[in-house]
């Protein structure tokens, strides 16, 4: 498992745009998801660990979410490692992909999960308005920037064909 | 175990008989595995240290949680003993593979056959199938904490007693279904065990959260040790599974890598086998 087991030069290497996106794009998720979890619950204090308007289906997709963010991480970084090891990483798809699930994450986060299943709201005691367009304002651009990068990997991909 | 400091905390009588005897029995369990290493590795076998590590600390996890003073209200200090017990300590005496050790420490015979024809059973068998092992695990939970069991436990020893011993013995079965490193009578897919790791995380999850809104039946824990309670089921449950989950993660990264180093570097190279 040690780095030595593999020789730098591994021939026969091919570069894997798509898995390189789709595998950036899970750390992306699972690292917006950790964000959340570190700044907003634990530093800030703004979000509650639980709200009482919680409906049970929302108690339910929270819980799967939450270790399915965990899992991701772990297994997206593992992932990396191995796209790493067999020189197969394509950079630019990489960072798209990372974008892509950033923004995919924060955008479900303040639509679905503060909104449609209303887990617990950005913060409290407050007007929350300007806070969720903060908030979903923040994931469109996170968005926006993983679409411009996959589209211009993808125009380069084709003239570069990679 | 522990009845007398969590239930009632008046007059402090310390640590009653079965619990001195279960931390005696963790640490001469903890001592043996280290004995045994250590036997195999002046025979010359290969037996990395960190496996002794990690045996002793689920030993001393075990024997700490039995006779140790636990922080916070009783709620809080329940709930660090149920990660230490059920989750933390059970992961680390599976991943020092004992089972492994067993078999290659005992001498060809009566013992060495019993323990093999054990592993290798039916029943075995199917109590390591993943989603069993975490049904029995998890779902004893939220029996635990959802009906008057919990309730009932606090005022009948043998029964606290029993529910411990359960916690740890569905605990020790769940981190050994999943992670399979010993050797048993059917291995399963790094998705099943995956996907049994992603449902008993999510069900462990929910249950922390809905402790936090309500306290186990028939019972009076204050607001804050309850809330405390619940948040360190949540976030101690999140460590427990990480750490499962690179362990399967390990084991796949090891995997992929001998099956891309055979392929590398074939045909020479393709009937050396690296052991596992």
């Amino acid at each position: 498992m040690s780095a030595s087991d593999h020789p730098h030069t591994v021939p026969g290497a091919r570069p894997e745009p798509r898995r390189s996106m789709v595998v950036c794009g899970v750390i992306g998720v699972a690292v917006m998801a950790a964000v959340d979890e570190i700044v907003f619950h634990q530093l800030l204090g703004w979000h509650h660990f639980y709200d009482r308007s919680t409906l049970s289906v929302g108690l339910l997709s929270d819980g799967l979410l939450h270790t399915a963010e965990l899992l991701a991480l772990v297994a997206g970084f593992f992932l990396y490692a191995d796209l790493r090891r067999r020189r197969a990483l394509v950079p630019v798809r990489a960072w798209a992909g990372f974008f892509l699930g950033l923004g995919t994450f924060q955008l479900f986060d303040g639509i679905v999960d503060h909104k449609l299943l209303r887990l617990h709201q950005i913060r409290y005691g407050v007007d929350v308005t300007p806070y969720d367009w903060a908030w979903n304002m923040a994931g469109l651009l996170l968005l926006l920037i993983g679409v411009v990068l996959a589209v211009r990997a993808g125009r380069h991909g084709r003239t570069a064909s990679c | 175990m522990l009845i007398i400091a969590h239930a009632h905390p008046g007059p402090a009588t310390g640590p009653g008989l079965v619990e001195l005897a279960t931390a005696a029995l963790a640490l001469l369990v903890a001592a043996v595995y280290l004995v045994a290493a250590a036997r195999l590795r002046r025979r010359g076998d290969a037996w990395p240290w960190w496996r002794d590590v990690s045996f002793t600390a689920g030993g001393a996890g075990v024997a700490w949680a039995a006779v140790g003073e636990l922080p916070g209200g009783p709620f809080s200090a329940h709930m660090v003993q149920h990660l230490i017990v059920g989750m933390a300590a059970p992961l680390l005496l599976v991943l020092a593979r004992p089972l492994t050790l067993a078999l290659r420490v005992l001498k060809p015979g009566a013992a060495r056959r019993g323990l093999l024809a054990c592993a290798h059973s039916r029943t075995a068998g199917v109590l390591v199938f993943p989603p069993l092992a975490a049904l029995l695990d998890v779902g004893g939970l939220w029996l635990l904490y959802g009906t008057d069991l919990f309730e009932a436990m606090q005022h009948e020893p043998r029964l606290h007693a029993a529910v411990h011993a359960h916690v740890l013995a569905a605990g020790l079965l769940f981190s050994f279904a999943v992670c399979q490193l010993d050797p048993v009578r059917r291995r399963w897919s790094l998705f099943l065990r995956g996907a049994t790791l992603l449902a008993a995380g999510a069900a462990h999850a929910v249950l922390a959260k809905n402790l936090y809104a309500a306290a186990p039946p028939g019972t009076a824990f204050t607001t804050p040790d309850l809330h405390t309670g619940a948040q360190v089921m949540y976030y101690g449950g999140d460590l427990i599974e990480l750490a499962l989950a690179v362990a399967l993660a390990v084991q796949w990264y090891a995997t992929t890598g001998r099956a891309h180093a055979r392929q590398t570097t074939a045909p020479v190279m393709s009937s050396a086998r690296r052991p596992a």
